[in-house]
């Protein structure tokens, strides 16, 4: 037997196992087998374009280039029913070819290649969205504090709301990767789920030993490292994480070189250096691989993962295709358009000691907490209305069952009416508004808080 | 159907460019209109010996239905209209507005 026809047969073993592990969560799958497509009345008006814009300008090398193809080829595209819906449904516009859309659809785990996956189109979409999100939030809430802001950032494009939009939208996953299947389907290649068996062992996958991050040589990706909000601001990404997002493919549990550093969870010295003793006496080779690695394929993904580059590459190709008009608008749309409560994202240790900050800071009169009302003191469910004044101006009121708690909650209550200031309707602008300066509009300054309280 | 297929079907795909339409045959078996939704349910309509304008009746009730259950039950809560916002008033609580004499 020669040597392609064992990779191959490892490669359809290896899918066989895929489908065995990954299919048992997927409840449906309307993917049909014989197709009159609906594409062909939508062909018809689309703009044929032959090469996309990322395609023309990336030349593979020349071993990529011989290298088949694990996706379906963009020559399908056209034929595809679910493209043409998906692009109809979503109400794109014809300036974005069918082609990028399927491109857009295909994982870098199917194939790894810059120049038919869609990383490079997802890197710059997400900057787009984080970048939209951010200036839509600070200009729209200037007074919310760092962490809230982090995290409304996650909760309006985090993996998971775009990973619940990609099946809003309808768009659904394959089974497994290959040429063959519909291009209107996300192609991406399953991470076997932890409660899977490993191959002979009797352990789940997810108990076996693994390296959980790299460090790139800062302190502040080391394991159990105190971040502060500084250091979350500084070096960390758009939600406050570490940066390890969109390097997944590569150096997320596997080390890019043999002797990299790794931090792990469980031992003391947690972040080594390849220092000269080790050079001297060089380790086994496999040292620095968790056993885990073996069935943990690190170039597979998960749904959410890559149902998230999918719509941060959409947003990357609308901007590439149709420019920033088409790109704000897939914002407004589908991203800022959901409903976020922001008021539940506050958690306050010290709601009293946080307001006399407050107070102090923009030189209110200090707060003092006042009964409003209250009834059955001496029965089993009292109920007291607290009131937080600040001279005569009432900041904040709360019930509670006990004088503090009414006090407590008041006081949060009027922090959290501070820091949720909007400007009225129409005030707000945002600084992207005034790009390109066709518009005529002129930019007005907006204030922008200078920062929570912290005690 | 047939006749559904070959003069109606085309002019429906074109109207709802955003349904993917798929046509298989199921020799030996009625014809059958299936709708898949994207909460995840499915409507099927039999369409036998209908004509085509009854046919295309029924392929718009699929479009235009919602996938939900049309028959929840008041355990499900039919009768609840859900909103994202808060009520404008508020709960309703015993200490403001009007006072209450006993």
């Amino acid at each position: 037997m020669g040597k392609p026809a064992t990779a191959a047969t490892r490669q359809l073993q290896g899918r066989d196992d895929h489908v065995q592990h990954q299919w048992r969560g997927q409840k449906r799958c309307i993917a049909s087998r014989r197709e009159a497509s609906s594409a062909a009345a939508q062909e018809v008006d689309e703009p044929v374009v032959e090469e996309d814009a990322v395609g023309p300008a990336y030349q593979p090398f020349e071993d990529q280039t011989r290298r088949p193809l694990n996706a379906p080829s963009h020559r399908q595209a056209l034929k595809s029913a679910k493209l043409a819906a998906l692009h109809a449904r979503l109400q794109l516009p014809a300036k974005l070819p069918l082609q990028t859309l399927a491109r857009c659809l295909i994982d870098p785990s199917v194939d790894p290649r810059p120049g038919y996956n869609n990383e490079p189109l997802s890197i710059l979409g997400q900057e787009l969205l984080g970048y939209y999100t951010a200036e839509w939030l600070m200009t729209r809430y200037p007074r919310l504090p760092m962490p809230i802001l982090f995290a409304a950032q996650y909760a309006f494009v985090g993996n998971q709301t775009l990973a619940a939009m990609r099946t809003e939208w309808g768009v659904e996953t394959v089974a497994a990767p290959g040429p063959e299947v519909d291009p209107g389907l996300l192609q991406l290649k399953r991470q076997t789920p932890g409660n899977a068996l490993a191959d002979g062992e009797q352990m789940r996958i997810k108990h076996m030993p693994q390296a959980k991050r790299i460090g790139s040589g800062r302190r502040n990706e080391e394991y159990n490292y105190r971040r502060g909000m500084s250091s979350r601001i500084v070096y960390d990404d758009q939600f406050g994480d570490l940066q390890t997002s969109l390097a997944t493919s590569t150096s997320d549990s596997t080390p890019p070189y043999p002797s990299a550093p790794i931090s792990r969870p469980d031992d003391s010295t947690s972040f080594r250096l390849p220092d000269a003793s080790s050079e001297q006496s060089p380790p086994p080779s496999d040292w620095y691989l968790p056993r885990s690695t073996q069935y943990q394929d690190p170039t597979a993904t998960t749904v959410e993962a890559a149902s998230a580059t999918f719509v941060r590459a959409l947003a990357g190709a609308l901007y590439l295709h149709a420019g920033t008009p088409a790109s704000k608008h897939f914002h407004e749309q589908h991203v800022v358009s959901r409903h976020l409560p922001l008021h539940t994202l506050f958690n306050f240790a010290h709601p009293t000691r946080d307001l006399s900050r407050l107070c102090a800071r923009e030189g209110f009169e200090p707060p003092v907490a006042r009964l409003i009302s209250e009834t059955g003191r001496l029965s089993r469910t009292p109920v007291f209305v607290v009131g937080v004044f600040s001279g005569e101006d009432k900041l904040g009121e709360g019930a509670g069952a006990s004088l503090n708690e009414g006090r407590v909650r008041a006081a949060a209550a009027a922090l959290r009416g501070w820091y949720l200031y909007s400007p009225p309707d129409g005030k707000a602008m945002r600084p992207s508004e005034v790009e390109g300066t066709g518009h005529g509009k002129k930019w007005k300054p907006q204030m922008i808080d200078i920062g929570e309280i912290i005690t | 159907m047939n006749a559904f297929l070959q003069t109606k079907l085309p002019l429906f795909a074109r109207e709802n460019p955003g349904v993917e339409v798929s046509v298989s045959p199921r020799p030996g078996k009625h014809p059958v209109i299936r709708g898949h939704f994207i909460n995840g349910r499915e409507k099927a309509v039999c369409v036998r010996n209908m004509t085509p304008h009854e046919i295309l009746e029924k392929a718009l009730y699929v479009r235009s239905s919602s996938g939900e259950k049309l028959n929840k039950g008041m355990k499900a809560g039919r009768n609840v209209v859900r909103s994202n916002n808060e009520s404008v008033r508020g709960v309703w609580d015993p200490y403001h507005g009007g006072d209450f004499k006993v």
